[in-house]
């Protein structure tokens, strides 16, 4: 009996896309852009439609190693097509197609801003960045930063001793911390929140560490993607934090910039961005008016 | 774009320990509510969707005939046309059993929506309530399950081509597991398969 009708299952396997995205990023020349391009010429293919499966299932064991090997215990994987993979992250010139997380992942659908800022700020930066996420906290609004030093740093803790949510998008892979002082507190966000990363965990293990620094920019465009506007606290002309601010012009995300960024007369981009939309903030109300409501979940139910 | 299902594989099989590597699994969403988190549209789906019965009288309950909606439709999506056509659909039967004042049947409900011409047979019933007096759930293995059940064979006749057992949320995986031990005994040569709205997710300590 040939010919009867299948009734196999199509789906997504995880830890196999897991493998296959590994595997496509495991080569020299692969890139965000690359990928996005592949995916985008081929828009029903998936990772493992790319790459030989015992091939991507030998790396997800690798892999899965590595993460094991350096304490991640729990972690997740969100596939481009599979269930829980945020729509908004397609916004993104270069959207990626998978990426691990640690935490809680309903977060990442909560009404969320974007605190950023410089890796050497001044200490009004640091208050700065502390007062904007206080009041986000008080507004409802889950604060959304990088993890690194300054003025990430400030947001997410200050956001956290506010009694609010926070989210870390790192640069590195779900596996490494940078800085390393950093450790507990990406732990505590793991434990009580949500920490993502998109960067491949066997290509940077394996390449030259310089290189890996690329990966921190690129975590700003999926940081803008995720949420609704993005605040720039203090950055100087050369730093990362301009890529996140390109990123949320090009992705139609509101873009705030402070004040002092702009009376700072050895820096040019505040006037730029002003002029491609973003808004000029004297008090956190030029925040707030500007953003929509946050939705706070409907009651369905008497809970 | 189109949501596809997706299989418990070894990264989420851990998850829900009364299954093994050889169970066939498909979920949807994830469900990960727990105290002020309900942000999630999978999470508000499935606590509309396990609305209890004794709030049909309150304005909420509207929300959980669209969460049946929601449910189904996804499910339809979700599914390859071939297997809507010619598999045979088993709900896992609700905790309360028909004569209940808290019988449920949102999981016959999904699949009646999933159109005309889809098997959809209540093939497997339950003896008996499980649930305790006061609310708390009890939870049963898969052992304690399949003696609570009962097949109805005649309900399969002629033998389907293969089984597709449907629930709402596949937790440990105990209700899974007893069905599909129920229908291999009844029909040892047919694929028993099982599709979920959303799988939950444990909370780490």
């Amino acid at each position: 009996m040939a010919t009867s009708p299948s009734t196999t299952i199509p789906a997504i396997s995880p830890v196999l896309e897991l493998g296959a995205y590994e595997v496509l990023w495991a080569k020299p020349n692969a890139s965000f852009t690359s990928l996005a391009a592949m995916f985008r010429e081929n828009p029903d293919k998936l990772p493992s439609d790319f790459v030989d499966h015992a091939w991507a299932m030998t790396m997800a064991d690798t892999v899965r190693g590595m993460l094991k090997a350096s304490g991640v215990e729990h972690f997740g994987v969100r596939i481009y097509r599979a269930g829980e993979y945020p729509s908004k992250l397609r916004d993104a010139e270069a959207p990626v197609e998978l990426l691990y997380y640690r935490g809680w992942w309903d977060l990442v659908e909560a009404p969320s801003v974007a605190v950023v800022g410089t890796r050497n700020p001044s200490p009004e930066g640091i208050e700065r960045a502390a007062a904007i996420a206080r009041f986000l906290v008080k507004d409802k609004y889950t604060v959304v930063s990088g993890l690194a030093a300054g003025i990430d740093s400030s947001a997410h803790k200050s956001a956290i001793e506010a009694g609010g949510k926070t989210i870390a998008v790192i640069g590195t892979p779900i596996n490494k911390v940078y800085p390393r002082e950093n450790e507990a507190l990406q732990n505590f966000i793991a434990n009580n929140f949500l920490v993502i990363s998109q960067v491949p965990v066997y290509r940077y293990e394996n390449q030259d560490y310089r290189k890996n620094r690329f990966f921190f920019p690129q975590r700003n465009i999926t940081m803008s993607a995720l949420t609704e506007a993005t605040v720039i606290v203090e950055a100087g002309e050369t730093s990362g934090t301009l890529t996140q601010a390109r990123a949320a012009i090009h992705q139609g995300r509101k873009l705030f910039i402070l004040d002092n960024c702009f009376t700072n007369p050895a820096l040019t981009w505040p006037q730029r961005f002003e002029e491609l939309g973003a808004i000029r903030v004297t008090k956190y109300d030029d925040i707030r008016n500007n953003l929509s409501k946050p939705h706070v979940p409907e009651t369905h139910e008497d809970r | 774009m189109s949501l596809r299902l997706t299989k418990i594989d070894e990264l989420t099989l851990p998850d829900h320990y009364r299954l093994d590597i050889t169970d066939e699994c498909y979920f949807i969403g994830e469900y990960t509510a727990r105290a002020g988190f309900d942000y999630s549209a999978t999470n508000d789906l499935i606590q509309n969707l396990k609305k209890p019965m004794d709030r049909k009288d309150r304005p909420e309950w509207k929300y959980k005939a669209w969460a049946i909606e929601q449910a189904a439709k996804q499910m339809r999506k979700a599914l390859p046309s071939e297997v809507l056509e010619y598999a045979t659909f088993i709900p896992v039967p609700p905790s309360r059993i028909k004569t209940d004042d808290l019988y449920d049947d949102r999981v016959v409900q999904i699949l009646q929506k999933l159109g005309d011409g889809v098997d959809v047979r209540e093939a497997v019933t339950q003896t008996e309530d499980y649930d305790a007096s006061h609310g708390m759930e009890v939870r049963l293995g898969p052992d304690e399950l399949y003696q609570l059940y009962e097949i109805e064979t005649e309900l399969l006749e002629p033998t389907p081509m293969s089984l597709v057992v449907v629930d709402d949320v596949l937790t440990t995986g105990a209700h899974f597991k007893a069905m599909k031990r129920i229908l291999n005994v009844a029909f040892p040569d047919v694929p028993v398969v099982g599709v979920f709205v959303a799988r939950r997710v444990p909370e780490y300590p």
